[in-house]
């Protein structure tokens, strides 16, 4: 790695000032939470070589969950890890701390916020290994041509990566609030606006601005009979990114579905909602052939490329699953 | 198993296990010196290049930097780096991405890793090509100023004169026989490119001090890697020393020295400081061999009775730009058959260079040939297991004896191990998404028998004292080793010190490779210890400050037979129809390795060996972008290399065999363990399914379109 | 050949002939790459550590990694560097109880906090219950991993809940053992875990 110099601002506000005074005299700065994948960028030289990086681990304040009946809030600095077990996550949200557990090794999670894996950049096989690709401020998706086994099949062009997180899948399925930090104060957004399309910007997978941070994610009150899961399905067993993934919530009663949410990862360069398939379930009892139509109605559309066709056909399992299992059907 | 001996045959811990479960075993790259330089490799971009010109006065210029080499101002050979063409440390044109371009030695490795960026070259980039049947056609770029096509193996291997063509193997009339055959299997199958992944990255320190030239390295042979270190520099043996204390893995990439270990020595030797080369996890990907991926097509035909009668493999075996192994496709060598004609190709191709992993030509022919004689069952609706019974080699080649011959027991104490009769089902039988399926697959692993050293010391304080030059790749060669001594002087185990892993201290070995260590070496042993006992008879006990000293160089041949361990496989396993993935339910593994030594250590080798078969199977692979020819996941993350959770509980079941020669009978183990299980697993997979999927990896994406 | 001394070899070829040329590349990638001249020295911090009980005051580089520090610094070459991108886990050691990649944490991040290696493991000569049950269920082949696999070990047993052979292998995750001795170590965790 090229020399840089670690910051370690006290405050949300100096940790803001010192990206945009960056910003401000030319220089390149990082905001590192957990940092591992920040640092892999870094050795990899896959971002332009830092001159400084701004480490937010010792901002105080920023590390708790706060669970309550009116509503949750979670720290920008809360370990993936921490998420993953904690008891109110886990028994209001179960979709979110499902998803958290599925994220990396316990390694990655110990030292990985919500934050920096909301915010990850792509995996996509062609970025990580240095192709002078759009992503990179090249002029070609070498994807469209070359191996596409792990690339969209939907929302894809001109750039086809697939959003790697975990969590952000469960966020929007929550309809959580994102706590943006910048030099303008503060702003919230929501999930389902915080993640953009390469259609849309080429260079950021989300609307953060180079001196903005994401410092905290709300969650509206769960509801009672809500129930969530998320499922992964990857090409070993763990420790890698989601081939297909689904974040669903369902609100039932009894044995109708009074409300659900279904988010597909791993199929489009942001959470993929498919509100077309949830229509499907609203007001109905469930039972295997709506699951089917569900599943079936999530996947129109898709546009997959020569390689990863059977994503497709995936991600309609993994939905029809998931529907009948959260419903208590299957 | 046979009756245990006092020492051999009883499972026991590692003699090293302490140091290596308390971090104090000493890796290469925990070598440090004083004044030591860090070296750094730049490597090409490009798949297939010319290098114009090169500018490193920059790197230079930038403080810290001592050196730099390049293909103007370094002219050494690699020798054992290609069989067929010459091979400079650097070459010009560089003919893959990640051929070694430049080296640089700085005060620091921050230093030498900035410096190797400031070299700038000017490349005139070629035409590539990436696979072995394209790289054959007419027009196609030659990647070896030779042509494409290597000289067959054999060739190379006898030193004659190296005029490219296939290596030819035929027995009987594979025409006439296929004629004959009631049924006839035409069907073709692809390997990939796979990664020994070893854990330790490679490293290589060098120091020269009075002309003597010093190599702290993994190797998994000291013998071989000095003795090409000191081809390389013109000096004798005894000026040059190679040490490897502990080494993280290999799986046969550690063989030979490697250009690190004569790039590190050249830095050192010009700047006459020691110097510390270390490679990145990704160079370890890209720059040292795996598996060579095969296309295979074979044409096998069967009488009705189940009887096979005629075997035609046409192979080609994608080298990469340097023939460092056979490039054989094997495993048709496990069956009794009249009729046989291989045809394999090694190729030159602009990928990594591809040589020796784990029973290097195996598991890829053998998931071709039992896919192949798995249709031919299914198309007579025989059980596998009695087709194995039937076919299965009882002779090598059908035509020479084998001195010890447990291939049936396995068979038929595996099945027995894993109830095949209870599990088995026909092909297919499922309804659901989920679908139960097994398979099974034979192997065999030569058990040779060759040139070897030790030499035995008795203190005067009882301390047997073992010299063999092993470095302990993890098989547990140092402990079955000690075990053998200790059981050869009927002494207790805790009475042998070995020494290991420098030339300057160790005698000859073959090194660890081909599974030869406990046949050569522990042979060895057992005749310097027979000397030793002769002297103990005659002298007695040494006296104060006296030592007997024993030592042994057998050659033992064989005349008429040939050497082999066994070994069938089975397994269970589900099939997710949607989601395209593969679990894995049961597995026993059955061997035949003659008698083994150290159960423990025998053990792990077994389930070690049948877990990289698993992820070869099912997920790994090297893919190459085709329209740059660059990779594009050279690491664990990126080629989906095994973890935890990718397991499956392996029953392990050894048949006894006994064998007259090698230690007391023991034969080979490490390699047979990988044989099998590929084409275990894709036979399981087609039970389960009824498709075969005839291209690995069996990943989610194969298994969904052989659904569809 | 016999007779040759390091004074008459190094005569044998000549270093530093430079040639002219243009494109810097080391991988297909960005422009930027070409400004890799650095200015200045480094940017260093004073850090406190304590490692394995012991106190540490050290300057460090900023951009040196933790396991950099432990093995080149520290000289506690016990925690190996696989990979060093944290896809191979060799280099786990635990920092606050918690394992974490030391190739993927800056050493200034772990100012004032504690890091346990394996050398740390041992105490008073007597062996960890995990190093025990690592040598008596033969866990470690080439051992290049092992050190990883102790601390995410002893990070699971720290945390005091119910060890099953799932949970095992879900803590040890994180840690490749490419001789694929995996079954060995989970074999070897769940024994200590009940002989603690």
């Amino acid at each position: 790695m090229k020399a840089f110099a670690n910051l370690s601002p006290a405050t949300l506000a100096e940790a803001v000032e010192l990206l945009g005074a960056a910003r401000a005299n030319g220089e390149i700065a990082y905001p590192a939470g957990g940092g591992s994948d920040l640092l892999g960028m870094v050795k990899d030289e896959l971002v332009a070589a830092p001159d400084s990086i701004v480490d937010l681990k010792r901002i105080p304040g920023l590390d708790s969950i706060r669970v309550s009946d009116s509503g949750t809030a979670i720290g920008g600095l809360v370990t993936v890890d921490t998420l993953a077990g904690d008891e109110g996550i886990r028994l209001r949200y179960p979709v979110l701390a499902e998803a958290a557990a599925a994220v990396g090794t316990p390694q990655l999670k110990n030292t990985g916020t919500i934050a920096g894996n909301v915010c990850q950049r792509p995996w996509c096989w062609y970025f990580r290994q240095g192709f002078d690709c759009l992503k990179r401020g090249g002029d070609q998706c070498y994807s469209v041509i070359g191996e596409n086994q792990q690339h969209a099949i939907f929302g894809g062009g001109p750039s086809f990566i697939v959003h790697p997180s975990d969590t952000a899948n469960a966020l929007v399925a929550l309809d959580a609030e994102f706590q943006v930090a910048g030099p303008n104060g503060e702003r919230r957004v929501p999930a389902s606006e915080f993640f953009v399309l390469p259609r849309d910007n080429l260079q950021r997978e989300n609307v953060l601005d180079a001196d903005e941070l994401l410092v905290g994610i709300s969650l509206p009150a769960s509801q009672a009979g809500r129930n969530g899961a998320y499922r992964k399905v990857m090409d070993r067993e763990a420790w890698t990114h989601a081939v297909v993934s689904v974040a669903l919530t369902l609100d039932m009663d009894g044995d109708v579905c009074r409300d659900a949410c279904i988010v597909l990862g791993g199929v489009a360069p942001i959470p993929w909602r498919v509100s077309a398939a949830e229509d499907v379930l609203h007001g109905q009892g469930i039972t295997a052939e709506l699951a089917q139509q569900a599943a079936d109605t999530a996947l129109e559309g898709a546009q997959p490329l020569a390689k990863n066709g059977y994503k497709v056909t995936m991600a309609r399992a993994l939905v029809r699953r998931s529907v009948l299992e959260v419903s208590g059907t299957a | 198993m046979a009756d245990p001996m006092n020492v051999v045959g009883r499972p026991t811990p590692r003699l090293d296990a302490l140091e290596r479960v308390t971090g104090q075993a000493r890796y290469s790259p925990d070598i440090r010196l004083p004044g030591m330089l860090y070296a750094r490799i730049l490597r090409s971009p490009h798949p297939h290049a010319l290098i114009r010109a090169i500018d490193f006065a920059a790197a230079l210029e930038l403080d810290g930097v001592v050196a730099v080499l390049t293909h103007e101002n370094c002219d050494i050979e690699w020798a054992s780096g290609d069989r067929a063409n010459p091979r400079m440390l650097f070459n010009n044109p560089v003919r893959y991405y990640g051929d070694a371009v430049a080296a640089v030695a700085a005060t620091d490795r921050h230093t030498a890793e900035a410096a190797a960026q400031l070299i700038a070259v000017d490349y005139d980039t070629l035409p590539f090509v990436l696979d072995a049947e394209e790289a054959l056609e007419p027009g196609a770029v030659p990647v070896q100023p030779g042509g494409n096509l290597a000289p067959p193996f054999g060739a190379l291997a006898g030193g004659g004169a190296a005029v490219p063509g296939p290596a030819v193997y035929e027995r009987g009339d594979v025409e006439a026989g296929l004629a004959e055959s009631d049924i006839v299997i035409e069907d073709h199958y692809v390997s990939k490119h796979h990664n020994n992944a070893q854990m330790e990255p490679r490293t290589a320190v060098a120091q020269w001090e009075s002309g003597k030239l010093t190599v702290w390295t993994p190797t998994q042979g000291i013998t071989n890697c000095r003795d090409d270190i000191a081809e390389a520099f013109g000096l004798p043996y005894e000026q040059v020393r190679v040490i490897c204390e502990y080494m993280g893995g290999g799986f046969g990439n550690k063989n030979q020295c490697q250009d690190t270990d004569l790039i590190a020595a050249e830095l050192a030797r010009r700047t006459e400081r020691p110097v510390k080369l270390e490679l990145t996890r990704k160079e370890d990907f890209l720059s040292i061999h795996g598996r060579w991926p095969t296309s295979q097509y074979y044409r096998v035909g069967a009488k009705r009775d189940g009887t096979l009668h005629a075997i035609e493999l046409t192979g080609y075996s994608g080298m990469g730009p340097h023939i460092k192994s056979s490039g054989d496709i094997a495993g048709i060598d496990f069956y009794q058959c009249p009729n046989v004609r291989k045809t394999v190709h090694t190729v030159h191709t602009n990928v990594t260079t591809s040589a020796n992993y784990r029973a290097p030509s195996y598991p890829q022919g053998v998931f071709g040939i039992a896919s192949v004689l798995d249709a031919i069952c299914h198309e007579i609706d025989m059980d596998p297991v009695e087709f194995h019974l039937r076919n299965a080699t009882r002779q090598y080649r059908d035509a020479t004896p084998y001195t010890s011959y447990g291939l049936i027991d396995c068979i038929e104490q595996g099945a027995e191990a894993f109830d095949w009769s209870g599990r088995r089902r026909p092909a297919a039988v499922d309804a659901g998404p989920i679908r139960r399926g097994t398979g099974m697959a034979i192997g065999a692993f030569t058990a040779r028998l060759g040139l070897s050293n030790a030499m035995l010391r008795l203190d005067d304080a009882g301390t047997l004292w073992l010299h063999a030059g092993v470095t302990d790749i993890g098989t547990g060669a140092k402990t079955t080793l000690a075990m053998i001594a200790a059981e050869a002087m009927e002494m207790d185990l805790d009475r042998v010190e070995v020494v290991w892993g420098d030339t300057d201290r160790s005698p000859y070995s073959v090194g660890e490779s081909g599974s030869r260590t406990t046949s050569h070496t522990g042979f060895a042993i057992v005749e310097a210890a027979e000397d030793l006992k002769r002297q103990l008879d005659e002298r007695g006990p040494p006296g104060p400050g006296e030592e007997l000293v024993a030592e042994a160089s057998p050659n033992p041949t064989l005349d008429g037979e040939q050497r082999y361990s066994f070994a069938a496989h089975f397994v269970e396993l589900e099939v997710d129809t949607e989601l395209g993935g593969v679990h894995l339910t049961k597995y026993v593994a059955a061997h035949d390795s003659g008698r083994i030594v150290n159960p423990l250590t025998a053990t792990s080798q077994v389930k070690g060996g049948v877990i990289q078969g698993i992820g070869m199977a099912l997920h790994e692979e090297l893919l190459y972008d085709r329209n740059t020819g660059i990779p594009v996941n050279p690491g664990y993350y990126g080629a989906r290399i095994a973890t935890h959770l990718d397991t499956v509980p392996i029953d392990v079941v050894f048949v006894d065999t006994e064998d007259a020669h090698g230690p007391w009978g023991a034969k080979s183990i490490g390699e047979s363990t990988i044989i099998p299980v590929v084409g275990a697993i894709a036979n399981a997979i087609f039970n389960a399914t009824g498709r075969r999927i005839k291209e690995l990896p069996i990943g989610r994406d194969r298994v969904i379109g052989a659904m569809s | 050949m016999t007779g040759i001394t390091r004074r008459s070899f190094l005569g044998r070829s000549s270093a530093g002939i430079a040639a002219t040329a243009t494109l810097p590349a080391l991988t297909a990638g960005p422009q930027e790459k070409a400004a890799a001249q650095q200015s200045g020295p480094a940017p260093r911090t004073r850090i406190e550590l304590t490692v394995n009980g012991e106190s540490h005051a050290l300057e460090v580089e900023d951009r040196w990694t933790l396991v950099e520090v432990l093995r080149d610094h520290l000289e506690l070459t016990g925690t190996r560097v696989g990979c060093d991108r944290g896809e191979c886990g060799a280099c786990t050691v635990l920092l606050d109880g918690k394992n974490i990649y030391a190739c993927s944490y800056l050493a200034v991040w772990a100012d004032g906090k504690a890091v346990e290696t394996v050398e740390g493991l041992a105490r008073n000569g007597v062996l960890d219950p995990l190093q025990q049950a690592f040598i008596e269920h033969d866990a470690p082949q080439c051992g290049f991993c092992t050190s990883g696999q102790l601390m995410s070990a002893k990070a699971l047993l720290n945390e005091g809940a119910e060890v099953t052979e799932q949970s095992v292998r879900e803590a040890l995750v994180g840690n490749i053992c490419r001789c694929s001795n995996f079954l060995n170590y989970q074999a070897a965790v769940l024994a200590a875990s009940r002989g603690a």
